[in-house]
């Protein structure tokens, strides 16, 4: 059913692929077209996929392995409507595709992914594209479903009026994409595309009126609108519907993480513990069996426990993503977002935020209105995300009584922990306000969005990503927690005594070194009834939040007092219920994440705006938890 | 020109565009306000894409944006002649989302109200079935 249309592609696929000639390929097209899905196939690379307008925002590299060119690279660009540029994700799309981008290598070859169910508006990034010169195959994306509802395109015509081979492919269920190696292996031997009559560019109008043109005369028939669509629309874009719909969905997917994801986490811990036990007689008893086991496998699994709920968390929000239910949400929440001075597109990546914010400050390259963009980067870090969960899962299971309303939809915990969102929430929106109507104020810009149609999340989307979040959490903590767990242990364990018998002993962890950095610190942190193994927690979060988890397990850990209970009990041995509900709130305004301040280093050019938000969000979390202790102490 | 000079009574000086959108001036002499024009008969007049409601289709005319804006608005969708339907208000009432050749795009008020649009000439499209609307088949009749 899907043909490649010039005379190249009649070589047959075995064609030895010659050495040197391509190199880089470069995948071009308009938004929700399908590239990313596409990029998947080509390369077999995991490459976050969702369903709304700008998630590809940075250029992404894979080889194509997919279709056995693994000496081919691909890149992915943001999806663009026409190659002037009108936002920053845009910007990047046209400066690679134009071989302009400093670091990554011009492009050989391209594939121009279109959208078939709306050929006639596609076609308008297919003239300023070919005219780039590059050799270009077209691909009509998602032809299964412009065939099922009646679309019909002559792809043999359409080929000849755009002097480039066409193909119909489906990314989704991969059908056609063998036309893609036999284009490059064609695209190898010949000189160079000839240059063909396009028309006089620059002016949209007349792109539109040759995109028209050439539709007419390939025959192309749009498929029948699906109603699909526009009836669940109906309901979640209802006007009282819509947003309730919307706090249950937020309300929904706390409440089972933490019900579902406790046993989950509580059964891994388990086996955590026993894999640690079970390596225990392997190895010579000493310090090495100390230092492996009490300290770097004590706390690389206290924060390991907590992979189940967070891969649960990031499975709901793909979900979201993918079925196209993001972009709702920005629709609903522009009305909110434009009384704080942002618009609703700000909202998409605040919503992802969720999950992380290093992705979330990437895609806030959808916004138009850099000023609008700086406010968005600056609040990002607010949003509470699956790095805080570890901490607030750990001092709400220990400090919160497990109490159910509600005929057990709601508990007492789910309600601290929504709070603890809500804080962060506030947060955000409140600093949005601030630096909108002070130093960030600027002139509204319009806000324009592209609701796409809801479709089907699928299985494979969604496995690639939570084994991507896996990878990089294990990542993370076989790396950052395991290297701060190790130099944890050795500083908890020098200066060594040198007893009366000739042997060597640890001192007590409060005349260790870290004991004495503990205690320097204390005094600046005991206001908000922090103890001095907090105040450690607390600089080492800095790195990461979770790393706090695994201080604790550590410092816990070497400490005999505490050595023989687990976490949650070890907590309760010195600190207080407005102590723990004062780190919360810490940890819900702080800034601990050196991979997000680098981030923000890099969008903004300068390292005034991570020191500055730095700087905030600490002062903002020290008076919070200052008060919230205090307020504690004064009821209790 | 068709319709008639509309009365101002706190406003200075009450311009007319051909398109029938009324331009008020304030003393400088700037614009401060565009109001979609009403006959006095009560008919209502199609001018701009804010005007549109829910159901109501109309044909775009032109777009009185900043270019960068105008363009972006262009390839998505928003040429000349293309037929536009406003599809549904956001819960909150304001962005709203009109269908431009099968795609769902949602604009706020103030960028509707900068798209000029016309009524659609009756049997021309039968795409968009609520706009064989009395009203606006009467006045796309009066315009010929």
């Amino acid at each position: 059913m899907s043909s490649c249309c010039t005379p190249p592609a009649f070589e047959p696929p075995s064609a030895p692929p010659p050495a040197g000639a391509l190199k880089t390929v470069v995948l071009v097209g308009p938004p929700n077209s399908g590239k990313s899905t596409l990029f998947n196939r080509l390369t077999g690379l995991r490459q976050k996929v969702a369903n709304y307008p700008g998630v590809t925002v940075e250029q992404r590299m894979g080889l194509m392995a997919g279709v056995g060119r693994e000496d081919l690279t691909l890149i992915d660009l943001p999806g663009v409507y026409s190659l002037t540029p009108y936002s920053e994700d845009a910007r990047v799309a046209i400066d690679v595709l134009r071989g302009k981008m400093p670091g990554t290598p011009k492009p050989d070859a391209v594939l121009l992914v279109l959208d078939s169910q709306h050929l006639t508006r596609q076609l308008m990034l297919a003239a300023p594209v070919l005219a780039v010169g590059l050799p270009t195959l077209v691909l009509l994306n998602m032809s299964d479903l412009m065939e099922s509802r009646g679309g019909r395109v002559d792809t043999l015509k359409l080929a000849r009026e755009l002097g480039a081979p066409v193909a119909q492919i489906s990314a989704v269920h991969g059908t056609g994409l063998d036309a893609v190696p036999l284009f490059l292996n064609g695209q190898a031997n010949r000189e160079s595309a000839k240059p063909l009559a396009l028309p006089v560019l620059g002016n949209a109008a007349s792109t539109h009126t040759w995109a028209a043109q050439v539709s007419r005369r390939t025959g192309y028939q749009a498929p029948l609108s699906v109603e699909g669509t526009r009836k669940i629309d109906n309901i979640l874009l209802h006007r009282i519907w819509g947003p309730l719909l919307f706090l249950f969905v937020v309300v929904g997917v706390f409440e089972v993480v933490f019900s579902i994801g406790q046993p989950l986490s509580d059964g891994f811990g388990y086996i955590l513990a026993h894999i640690g036990e079970f390596a225990r007689p392997f190895l010579p008893a000493g310090w090495l069996q100390s230092l492996l086991l009490d300290g770097a496998w004590k706390g690389i699994s206290s924060v390991l426990v907590f992979l189940p709920q967070i891969l649960l968390l990031f499975l709901f929000i793909g979900i979201l993503e993918d079925s196209g239910y993001l972009a709702r949400a920005a629709l609903i929440a522009d009305r909110v977002m434009r009384t704080i001075g942002l618009n609703g597109k700000a909202f998409i990546p605040l919503l992802s935020a969720y999950a992380c914010a290093i992705p979330a400050i990437m895609a806030t390259r959808t916004i138009e209105n850099r000023r609008d963009r700086l406010a968005t980067i600056f609040v990002t870090p607010f949003m509470t995300c699956s790095a805080r969960l570890p901490v607030y899962m750990l001092l709400i299971a220990a400090f919160v009584p497990n109490i159910v309303y509600l005929h057990g939809f709601l508990g007492l915990r789910t309600i601290v922990m929504l709070s603890l969102y809500l804080a962060g929430f506030v947060g955000a929106m409140t600093t949005a306000f601030l630096l909108k109507s002070s130093i960030l104020k600027s002139s509204e810009t319009p806000f324009i969005l592209e609701l796409p149609q809801y479709r089907m999340p699928t299985l494979r989307s969604l496995a690639l990503r939570l084994m991507d979040r896996a990878s990089v959490f294990l990542r993370q903590a076989g790396t950052v927690i395991l290297c701060v767990t190790m130099a944890l242990w050795v500083l908890a364990h020098l200066p060594v005594i040198h007893l009366e018998s000739g042997s060597w002993a640890a001192p007590e962890l409060a005349s260790s070194l870290i004991g004495r950095l503990g205690h320097f610190i204390e005094p600046a942190i005991a206001p908000l009834g922090f103890n001095w193994k907090i105040g450690i927690g607390l600089l080492s979060s800095v790195l990461a939040r979770e790393v706090m988890v695994s201080t604790m397990g550590t410092l816990y850990g070497a400490d005999p007092d505490t050595q023989a209970l687990n976490l949650q009990t070890a907590l309760h041995h010195d600190m207080t219920l407005g102590g723990a509900l004062a780190l919360m709130i810490f940890f819900a305004f702080a800034m601990q994440c050196t991979s997000t301040m680098a981030v923000v280093r890099r969008e903004t050019n300068s390292w005034r705006w991570p020191a500055l938000q730095f700087l905030y969000m600490l002062a903002l979390a020290y008076s919070a938890a200052f008060v919230v202790n205090h307020i504690v102490m004064a009821l209790s | 020109m068709r319709a008639r000079r509309p009365e101002c009574p706190e406003i200075e000086v009450c311009g007319l565009e051909p398109n029938g959108r009324i331009l008020n001036y304030d003393h400088s002499g700037r614009i401060f306000r565009v109001l979609p024009f009403r006959r006095p008969s009560g008919v209502r007049q199609l001018s701009v894409l804010s005007d549109l409601r829910v159901g109501e289709s109309a044909v775009l005319v032109a777009l009185d944006l900043p270019d960068s804006v105008q363009n972006h608005l262009m390839h998505m969708g928003f040429v000349p002649d293309a037929l536009v339907t406003a599809l549904r208000r956001a819960p909150a009432g304001d962005p709203t989302v009109y269908l431009i050749d099968g795609m769902e795009i949602a604009l706020r008020h103030e960028t509707a109200e900068a798209i000029r649009v016309r009524a659609i000439a009756p049997g021309s499209e039968a795409a968009a079935g609520d706009c064989e609307d009395e009203d606006i088949s009467e006045l796309a009749e009066a315009a010929r």
